[in-house]
């Protein structure tokens, strides 16, 4: 099972990462609510605000890349037809999905160099990472936990065919909760738990900790206890899921 | 008489086959979440930022609402035939194109009008922004006329899905400028010059200042010039687009590219 992972993200990375046009959206859209952030946060003239401001944007696209790209690459699946042939294989759809969502977070992962980079170069916004090493384990730590919370929405995208549709849908509010860009202070209270839950949340913090210096390492340890939970919801899901899709025959529907 | 049949019967048709197999589970979540969250994201991030008003997000990005939909529409429809290997068999059919893409971006802008309404009123409920019933034509004028304009940019969209298969990204890309360049997000003087500069020769900006200045009091004959550059600019649009539709038709057909997906 675990080649079947490493397989998988190794293949869906390199697909993601081919396609010269895919790779310009997960450019050029951190780029922009990085742009909107400074444009809007300069007035409070923070240096720091406007890093934070950069993590926050990538932070935003790598949950986009595992809601859309996985969502995409479903849906893909069912138009040519492969879906059920994954779904007929032995290997356990968690091992063929998961790494699709990994891969997306990972792909998306690339945002944080595009944001840092336009941020101090049109911004002059100050790029100093306080803890380095902390930084580079923050960084697959939140892809994992991400692509792990990826799983359980990913479980949907098997039932419905308008999965694609469902992803689009489910940004903003994990952007909002996750006070990304805004503080979670400034969201109403009921807000708060929610944010508990998610794993940008936490990975959004152990990349800002790390970078402009605090405590990352409890923050990288949630999102691995979050990654854990998360794979076992999104694993009984698809099992639950699947076999409701066998049930209906609405695999191959397109 | 038999464009208008090909525009109407068309855009029924796309209607149906658009949004009959979605489940209103996933329907409703993705039309009306997404703009409701969109306005609230940035309503919060206005607040925290301490720059402007709740009402000057509100409009923006209803307006927004509504301009995606007419671009997607429109963009989507020449890739929409591409992806299921009927746009060679619609081009060889001898209906005005226009008409037969019009057609197809039609539910989207009325689906979008409706979104974009119930969204403006939802979040305006959340938010306690009162706008008064006397500015609500101004609004609806303003918002036909960005609209427009947006829909003909969207045919300029739709043209290069004659030539490109990938029109979607794009056009993704185009729609996530605008949250930033049409004045939606950042006000316009907060903006470089030379992003000022393409902002006012872009579909929305006129329209968005002109529905701010109706909301906080304005008379539609206060903001016709605006109103007016607007259409002007969508009208540019829709001839290049139409000029475009016709260049990228004869050459799909030329290098026979128009079934490749």
């Amino acid at each position: 099972m675990i080649p079947a992972i490493l397989t998988g993200v190794r293949l869906h990375m390199k697909q993601a990462s081919r396609n010269p046009f895919d790779l310009s959206g997960v450019i050029v859209w951190p780029i922009l609510y990085a742009s909107i952030a400074y444009y809007l946060l300069d007035a409070k003239n923070e240096p720091r605000l406007l890093l934070s401001a950069s993590l926050g944007a990538a932070v935003m696209l790598m949950w986009s890349m595992v809601v859309i790209a996985s969502s995409g690459a479903l849906e893909q699946q069912r138009w040519q037809g492969t879906l059920e042939l994954v779904v007929a294989a032995p290997t356990p759809l968690t091992a063929v999905i998961g790494p699709i969502c990994i891969a997306g977070a990972l792909v998306g992962a690339y945002a944080i160099g595009a944001t840092l980079i336009w941020g101090a170069l049109l911004f002059d916004v100050p790029v100093r990472v306080e803890q380095p090493l902390a930084f580079a384990v923050a960084i697959p730590a939140c892809a994992l936990a991400i692509g792990m919370l990826g799983l359980i929405m990913a479980a949907t995208f098997v039932l419905y065919r308008a999965s694609f549709h469902l992803g689009i849908a489910m940004q903003y509010p994990v952007w909002i909760v996750s006070g990304l860009l805004v503080p979670i202070s400034f969201l109403p209270s009921f807000v708060r738990p929610l944010s508990w839950v998610l794993a940008p949340t936490w990975g959004f913090r152990a990349i800002q900790e790390a970078a402009l210096g605090g405590t990352p390492w409890p923050d990288i340890g949630m999102c691995l206890v979050l990654s854990l939970v998360y794979l076992a919801i999104g694993g009984s899901c698809l099992i639950a899921f699947e076999y409701i899709a066998r049930a209906r025959g609405s695999l191959r529907l397109t | 008489m038999n464009t208008l049949r090909v525009v109407f019967v068309g855009g029924l048709t796309s209607y149906r086959a658009l949004f009959n197999w979605i489940s209103p589970w996933i329907f409703i979540p993705h039309t009306l979440g997404y703009p409701v969250f969109e306005i609230l994201f940035f309503v919060y991030l206005g607040r925290f930022a301490g720059v402007e008003s709740d009402r000057f997000f509100l409009i923006g990005n209803a307006f927004l609402a509504i301009a995606v939909t007419g671009m997607f529409g429109m963009g989507h429809a020449t890739a929409g035939e591409r992806r299921s290997q009927t746009l060679a068999a619609l081009l060889a059919s001898p209906a005005n194109r226009f008409a037969v893409f019009l057609g197809r971006a039609l539910p989207s802008i009325v689906t979008g009008f409706f979104v974009a309404t119930i969204s403006f009123a939802i979040c305006a409920a959340i938010l306690g922004v009162h706008v008064n019933l006397s500015s609500l034509p101004g609004l609806v004028t303003a918002t036909a006329a960005a609209a427009f304009s947006c829909t003909a940019l969207g045919l300029c969209l739709g043209a290069l899905g004659l030539r490109g298969r990938n029109v979607s990204v794009f056009a993704d890309v185009i729609a996530a400028c605008m949250l930033l360049v049409s004045g939606a997000n950042v006000p316009l003087e907060k903006l470089p010059g030379w992003l000022q500069t393409i902002a006012s020769g872009i579909p929305l900006t006129h329209g968005i200042e002109a529905a701010r200045g109706i909301a906080n009091g304005a008379s539609i004959a206060a903001t016709s010039d605006l109103l007016l550059k607007e259409l002007a600019i969508g009208g540019v649009y829709l001839a290049v687009g139409l000029l475009m539709l016709r260049l990228f038709e004869y050459d799909g057909r030329r290098t026979g590219s128009l079934e490749t997906f």
